[in-house]
């Protein structure tokens, strides 16, 4: 196997492991901001592909505008869910495993919802760059690949800017290290965790755009893309945002080089039995989060 | 649970099982017969819950594997071995159990979400095993011709005395020594280790015994069903039975047969609605989980207490752990993140 063979793995790996990254990146998010493990974080991501179906492809907006406004709509309905629905059983003092089980109930909610109004049948549209492989020296790629990558090293640098400079992405990590002093510092906490929702919901909804090309939208995708960036969250260590980004791309990888050099049906066996590893062995993953302990 | 309590609660389980017990002479149609004998199926992997979440404190989103574990042994067995039925109902529980054993050791490292991250992973395992090993569980195509263990009617009332054994035992455990050690690890695992309770031991058995009920309600779907596919043991299956046993009151038995009754026949009773059925029965859900606080057996009582005007102070028979809720018990020591 020559040298653009292994990179053409390379390519392909690392846009689903892109892609499981951004989930993992909101499952992250909202563990640090509630200590929640929210299990319909896949199912979003399939929602907001649709949604992106129903604006691009049948409403036939500009790419742009429908991508802003997917990311809004679902933004919004993430607010909406941590308003509504899960920062009162929060405030309840509900046991966290009841919440859980709401995730969970949200999974099931939204995949008959997706079946309802968009039909079972598997869809798909495309980027602005079209259908037609580039040609890179010996390298074949098709073009939504590179797109991507493009728009997740962009989004992964503005999310950088945020957190570290604009004042809402530092209360937002207050509230996700020491929510009671955060409050005593003048954070309102429940709104800061509906925005920390919003944003964990846009994020998925960006990666259900990204990976319509790549993989045809099927209402119930949405449980395997979770379990995926599970694992992403859990190997890269609970918490921490590098270790998101950076093992949802080992797992994108780990799976596409399973598929193509050992037997492409056990590919996600293959995932989980590392995932199960990792948990026995090293529970904290490969980057432990600089954050307190929350268990 | 004081001894009244106790057989308070055997009397109303011994009411629901002889009111199952007369539902067929009442001539109900078949196909509500048939949802009737699923709701029984699924009681047997709410019982298992029951131990498993409801005493022991261990969330597991991995029982459709267990359930898939039970249904092809018991089909692979009948079907390619030609093995006798009942041989079947014997051998696929012990499997499962076995099964549940590989399943329990991760819950000696992990706890909570963690936990429910490698059951998942677990039950995906299997159905992946299931869909790809073709020559042994007819992978994508299923499993066709199962033979049952009894036939028609009598199927039922073997289901029937079968959970009723099921549903005693569990809950007798809740009273036996074994019961308590499940509920001191629930509550604290340090405290019930030095208290001279083998946690892991005790965390073992609990999965085992979760895994063997699991697997006997797998026995009785590919009974009832007569074909088997990977289908049926989703993730979506295992959810619902976790929504079956919160909704039940987690550690409550009676609650638990309730609410897998009533769970299984709502996609049914909601077929008016055609196609959005299925999405009003999960909306249904949500917002029963969204006020299992209010919904609580505790608080219940405590409203019909001050409907009828009693005596301002409460009295001590709603004190937490009468009804053992994990719900009720932990409220006090849950997380002190986001409250404020």
């Amino acid at each position: 196997m020559g040298l653009h063979a292994v990179l053409q793995i390379l390519i392909q790996g690392l846009n689903m492991g892109l892609i499981y990254a951004l989930a993992a990146l909101g499952i992250s998010l909202i563990w640090n901001a509630t200590g929640l493990f929210n299990f319909a974080q896949g199912d979003l991501l399939t929602m907001g592909g649709f949604v992106m179906l129903s604006t691009f492809a049948h409403l036939a907006l500009p790419y742009p505008l429908a991508f802003l406004l997917t990311f809004a709509i679902m933004g919004i309905i993430g607010y909406l869910l941590s308003q509504g629905y899960f920062y009162p059983m929060f405030s309840q003092g509900l046991h966290p495993d009841i919440i859980i089980i709401g995730t969970v109930a949200l999974t099931v909610l939204i995949q008959n919802g997706i079946l309802l109004f968009w039909g079972p049948s598997p869809q798909r549209f495309s980027t602005p760059l079209g259908d037609n492989p580039v040609h890179l020296g010996k390298l074949i790629v098709m073009p939504y690949y590179l797109w991507n990558i493009a728009i997740v090293v962009l989004l992964v640098a503005l999310l950088q800017v945020f957190f570290k400079k604009s004042m809402l992405g530092i209360a937002m990590r207050a509230v996700a290290q020491r929510p009671v002093t955060a409050l005593l510092m003048g954070v309102r906490v429940s709104r800061l965790v509906a925005l920390t929702f919003l944003l964990a919901t846009g994020l998925a909804a960006i990666a259900g755009i990204l990976i319509a090309p790549i993989i045809p939208l099927i209402p119930e995708m949405g449980s395997l893309v979770s379990l995926k960036a599970f694992a992403a969250v859990l190997i890269g260590g609970l918490g921490s945002f590098a270790g998101a980004l950076l093992a949802g791309v080992i797992v994108g990888i780990a799976e596409v080089v399973f598929a193509t050099l050992v037997v492409s049906t056990y590919k996600d066996v293959f995932i989980f039995v590392i995932l199960i590893l990792f948990l026995l062995i090293r529970p904290r993953g490969i980057f432990s989060a600089n954050i307190s302990e929350k268990v | 649970m004081t001894k009244p309590a106790y057989w308070k609660r055997m009397g109303l389980m011994a009411a629901v099982f002889l009111v199952l017990a007369l539902v067929p002479l009442s001539g109900v149609p078949s196909y509500q017969f048939y949802i009737l004998e699923r709701g029984l199926q699924n009681l047997l992997v709410v019982l298992s819950l029951v131990i498993l979440l409801g005493y022991t404190g261990q969330l597991s989103l991995g029982q459709a594997g267990l359930v898939a574990v039970g249904a092809y042994t018991y089909g692979i067995l009948c079907v390619n071995y030609g093995l006798s039925p009942w041989l079947g109902l014997l051998a696929a529980p012990l499997m499962a159990g076995l099964v549940g054993v590989i399943l329990g050791f991760p819950s000696f490292k992990l706890t909570g979400p963690f936990l429910v991250v490698n059951t998942i992973a677990f039950a995906e395992i299997v159905r992946i095993l299931i869909l790809n090993n073709e020559k042994l569980t007819g992978g994508p195509f299923g499993l066709n011709r199962i033979p049952t263990i009894v036939s028609g009617l009598r199927l039922y009332y073997f289901m029937l005395v079968v959970a009723w054994l099921a549903a005693v035992g569990t809950l007798r455990l809740s009273r036996s020594h074994i019961g308590l050690a499940f509920k001191a690890i629930r509550e604290d695992e340090v405290a019930a280790e030095s208290m001279g309770v083998h946690v892991r031991n005790y965390k073992l058995l609990a999965f085992v015994i979760s895994a063997v009920l699991a697997g006997l309600s797998g026995v009785f779907f590919a009974n009832l069903a007569g074909y088997l596919n990977p289908d049926s043991f989703t993730f979506n299956e295992s959810s619902t039975y976790l929504l079956m046993v919160v909704l039940g009151g987690m550690s409550n038995v009676t609650g638990g047969i309730l609410s897998s009754l009533a769970v299984t026949s709502l996609p049914e009773v909601l077929r008016f609605m055609a196609r959005s059925r299925m999405v009003v029965y999960s909306l249904i859900l949500l917002l029963l989980l969204r006020y299992t606080k209010v919904l609580q057996v505790e608080n219940l009582r405590r409203w019909m207490r001050r409907l009828r005007a009693a005596p301002p102070q409460q009295g001590p028979a709603a004190g937490p752990g009468q009804a053992g809720d994990v719900a009720a018990s932990s409220a006090t020591a849950g997380r002190d993140k986001v409250t404020g």
